[in-house]
């Protein structure tokens, strides 16, 4: 079968984050098989999500081609080495969810559970110290590793800059963008599939694949195809966020976003080239619109930049994001609040497995299946990762933190937890997000401390372990100190584009 | 306080190649725990005891516990085991070559495979085992160790080794200050009130208590089947019922590769060791083997390991690889001597996870292999159902946690059976023929000079052993 089907024709509803992600995927990878067309709307707004990430966005910005240097000074980049949680398991004390390892195993056993024997017996020092992320953000430092083994990193860009940068790439490859609203989704009476969108000009786009990327709206997904949301508010009772961007503060640009406990919720802090991005997430039910911007305004550390603005949601997913020939994207097919800046990685998630399951011809149940079988696993193990920094807290100062430390979780978390709680084990995945450091960070950071360790770590003499752990420290401490300040490496890299070749 | 709840002794039922490896694991990375191996008569069934098939793999355990590869070679225990020939395996198809190791060059992202299929359908592209290093050598009878560098196509293989299991047995069986032996077998076993083992009474008069018992007894599970009984039947998937095995002279030039062929009721391996050729008949004689896995290998204070948790037929040898992977896996899992069961579930839920991809793996062989008809109509497990549609459909690989059959055998097996997918990936058309061919070529081409310039196996040998 050397010959060829004709190319499929692609539809994208929706010129978002997610819309653009998909758009600029698809011809990247697919562009001989498929024709890629955006329907967009300049009249409806996009709620712009995610201005911080995670590593894999290295490997999404990279797969197309696109130079760092020069995407880190058009979206106003900075360099993110992790998330500093401040008040989480308890007020007044914070850590880093690193994107990198705590310390190196040694024979073969994590570092953490030598940590956890040598804390015991009082020695050892902060775990924090052994994580070159933590150390590197304290100091304010920054340098791109010789071996993501070490350490990895991520962006904290301007989200409404990071779309439009994507569709001037998309469009000079060939996808073609319409502007207008659609009015009318044409549905095949026998298949179910959807045939058409109708525009507001009139003009009927016809097409094999549609992608809902209209967020919430979810017009095709939801609107047409009906399928069902199941709703997770009952473990994440956030459900909007006011959001004001600030003056970026003087002092320098801080690697890493922070995420502080509120009342009611958690308030963000992300730091750009040219301001900080602020936000409190919060629960209506707990807190009233004016209230939690009044305690934003009252708690941002620069001047504000622009009034408060409200966004509304609700934690959860589509049962299926993928159903007859639309795969929902983005905000359409789930959302998760941005507590760990997964929302562009669900999205990225999303498209990686709709290019391995790209309909040749017509669409296959085997693939649809194998689609949400996938984006499922993403939501369900993310969404246990949320809760627990919730859960796992100490804090009985509101009806909010009293809710979230009491309720009932998940039986998957709850079984983490139980192991964990054991003996500092981390439940073994390796699809989906969040291994072993992430969980060990959360955990330690909110004061939840097995009572046991790996028996392993009890063979050596704990003074030769104090001494390799001194050893280990003062080693990640020098290396630091040869890195440049995080600010400083940005000029720097922004001068060198600058600079003629 | 783990000091509180450390195991502090360990007794391993079953002295064949999996409990002396346990013992010694478990010895090493526990010193100060107290551990007996009963060495039980040996039950011929327990083929991780019998078969001399190490996977590549084997060579982090090795490393982990102490055993030097190099010596178990130049001390005539091993040989190199670089690739597996498949004969009448495939009723349309040619012979083939299952090598450890890449098979061509991925493009980007696009896997290797499925940049030969589209030449293959053109009628462009060599046999698919022309493009591994592994297999070159393997046909050629020639054996060197993979480069250093990974962009040279000479690193772009991998080794496994093949032991004679007797001599191997004995390697392991390395006695330490922590673990003593005991040449018994079993008499009464006393539980504890969690159902659980509390101790065990030897023929000799020994009793012996210990926090943690393994059970490496082989199929009959001696220990934990007393615990419980639940087995998941694998036999409809791998129908032959017995192994017969006979050891013939060899000519002391052993090849780099095993030979499998298949007959009407059956099938034959040759592994060739040194100075013999072990050969193992599957078919209508000999012992009867066991084909299956233990739903919970890890009860109470029970573990069991070997054929007593996961027992297969001898095809691909994927028994010691097994048996040290649920070492490694209970040494990074192990509860404290209360057993929670949240600790042992999760030590179950990995291992499952680990053995049913082996199992489909095996399942694919004979399930489209064509030479057994009636076995042309047997429904394959779930996820071998998934695999095969996927791959037929497209050349898309399912991923699945914990695998340890890597994408290289899948696609070895897969194409070397017949099974090629009726569509290009989307994402493999960017590759056009033009590009690929001359590629495939020249990569075969470098290949066939690479092995051209090399020693034989029997050469190297020589050379090792001065």
């Amino acid at each position: 079968m050397t010959d060829q089907p004709p190319k499929t024709r692609v539809v994208i509803l929706g010129g978002g984050t997610a819309g653009w992600m998909t758009a600029a995927a698809l011809i990247n990878q697919l562009g001989q098989s498929c024709d890629v067309r955006l329907l967009e709307s300049e009249e409806i707004g996009i709620v712009g999500v995610g201005e911080a990430t995670l590593p894999h966005i290295r490997y999404f910005v990279e797969a197309l081609g696109i130079d760092e240097a020069d995407f880190v000074k058009a979206t106003h980049a900075t360099f993110k080495l992790g998330i500093e949680f401040h008040d989480f398991g308890k007020i007044g004390t914070r850590y880093l969810h690193p994107f990198g390892s705590f310390g190196a195993p040694l024979k073969d056993v994590p570092f953490h559970h030598y940590w956890l024997r040598l804390h015991s017996e009082r020695r050892g020092g902060e775990i924090w110290d052994s994580s070159i992320c933590n150390v590197m953000s304290e100091r304010k430092r920054f340098l791109p590793p010789k071996d993501i083994a070490l350490y990895n990193y991520a962006y904290q860009f301007d989200a409404t800059l990071f779309g439009p940068y994507l569709r001037e790439l998309s469009i000079a490859r060939g996808a073609v963008r319409t502007e207008g609203k659609v009015v009318d989704v044409g549905v095949d009476p026998e298949t179910g599939n959807v045939t058409a969108l109708t525009m507001e000009s009139g003009e009927r786009v016809e097409g094999d694949l549609f992608v809902d990327c209209s967020g919430f709206r979810a017009l095709l997904i939801g609107q047409t195809l009906k399928e069902q949301w199941e709703d997770w508010s009952h473990w994440l009772p956030c459900d909007r966020a006011v959001a004001m961007p600030c003056t970026s503060p003087p002092g320098g640009i801080e690697p890493y976003t922070r995420a502080h406990a509120m009342t009611a919720g958690w308030r963000w802090r992300i730091p750009l080239q040219h301001r900080v991005g602020n936000g409190y997430v919060y629960s209506s039910a707990h807190i009233s619109d004016q209230d939690a911007a009044d305690a934003l305004v009252a708690a941002v550390e620069s001047t504000p930049m622009a009034d408060p603005r409200v966004l509304r949601f609700r934690a959860g997913r589509r049962k299926r994001s993928w159903s007859k020939n639309v795969v929902a994207i983005g905000l359409a097919s789930g959302f998760l609040e941005p507590l760990e800046s997964t929302s562009i990685y669900l999205v990225q998630g999303a498209i990686a497995q709709l290019i391995e399951l790209f309909p040749i011809g017509a669409v296959r149940d085997e693939d649809r299946d194998a689609f949400n079988r996938s984006v499922d696993v993403e939501y369900d193990r993310i969404r246990d990762f949320l809760i627990l920094h919730y859960h796992a807290t100490e804090r009985n100062d509101s009806s909010f933190w009293n809710h979230v430390r009491t309720m009932d979780v998940p039986d998957s978390l709850h079984e983490k937890m139980e192991l964990w709680r054991r003996s500092g084990r981390v439940a073994k995945y390796s699809q989906g997000l969040f291994f072993e450091p992430s969980w060990v960070a959360v955990y330690l950071g909110q004061g939840v401390i097995p009572e046991g360790w790996d028996q392993r770590a009890d063979v050596d003499d704990a003074q030769a372990l104090e001494g390799a752990v001194e050893r280990m420290l003062a080693q990640i401490s020098t290396a630091v100190d040869g890195m440049p300040d995080h600010a400083e490496f940005i000029r720097a890299r922004n001068a060198s584009i600058d600079a003629p070749a | 306080m783990t000091s509180g709840r450390a195991i502090r002794s360990i007794a391993v039922a079953g002295g064949g190649i999996v409990g002396l490896s346990a013992a010694l694991a478990f010895a090493r990375a526990l010193p100060g725990t107290r551990v007996t191996v009963i060495e039980t008569t040996p039950d011929p069934a327990a083929l991780a005891d019998v078969l001399p098939t190490l996977h590549p793999m084997a060579a982090r355990f090795h490393g982990l516990v102490g055993v030097d590869k190099a010596e178990l070679v130049s001390s005539g225990i091993a040989t190199h085991h670089l690739a597996t020939r498949f004969e009448h395996w495939s009723a349309p198809g040619q012979p083939w070559v299952h090598a450890f190791g890449a098979y061509g060059k991925p493009a980007g992202v696009i896997p290797f495979d499925q940049i030969w299929v589209r030449a293959h359908r053109a009628g462009q592209a060599l046999d698919y085992d022309r493009y591994s290093v592994g297999a070159e050598l393997a046909r050629n009878g020639k054996f060197v160790h993979p480069a250093k560098d990974p962009d040279f196509t000479g690193s772009r293989f991998a080794y496994g080794l093949r032991v004679d299991p007797e001599h191997y047995r004995a390697h392991v069986r390395k006695p330490a200050s922590d673990v003593a032996f005991v040449e018994a077998d079993i008499g009464e076993v006393e539980r504890r009130e969690d159902g659980g083992i509390a101790a065990l009474t030897l023929t000799d008069g020994l009793r012996l208590e210990a926090d943690l018992f393994i059970d490496c007894t082989g199929p009959g599970a001696r220990l934990i089947s007393l615990l419980e009984d639940s087995f998941e039947d694998w036999s409809a998937w791998m129908p032959f019922d017995r192994l017969a095995l006979e050891s013939v002279p060899g000519d002391g030039m052993p090849a780099t590769s095993d030979r499998i062929t298949a007959e009407a009721d059956g099938w034959t391996i040759e592994w060739p060791l040194r100075g013999r050729t072990l050969v193992g008949r599957v078919g209508p004689q000999g012992t009867d083997i066991t084909r299956g896995r233990r739903l919970r290998p890890w009860v109470h204070n029970v573990l069991a390991i070997g054929d007593s948790a996961t027992a297969l037929d001898p095809l691909h040898g994927y028994q010691l690889a097994l048996a040290q992977n649920a070492i490694l896996l209970a040494l990074e899992l192990l509860p404290g001597r209360d057993f929670a069961s949240v600790e042992t579930d999760e030590y179950n839920r990995r291992a499952e996870q680990v053995t049913r991809r082996v199992r489909d793996f095996l399942a694919l062989h004979y399930l489209r292999s064509g030479v057994w008809r009636e076995l042309a109509s047997v429904e394959p497990p779930d996820s071998l159902a998934e695999t095969l549609d996927h791959y037929e459909h497209r050349g898309r690989l399912p991923y699945h946690e914990e695998e340890i059959v890597s994408r290289d055998s899948w696609t070895a097996a897969l194409l070397g059976l017949g099974v090629v997918p009726r569509h290009d990936d989307p994402q493999s058309i960017s590759v056009p023929l033009e590009q690929s061919v001359p590629a495939m070529q020249r990569l075969a081409d470098e290949i066939r000079d690479i092995v051209a310039g090399l020693p034989s196996y029997g050469a190297y040998l020589a050379h090792v052993a001065r």
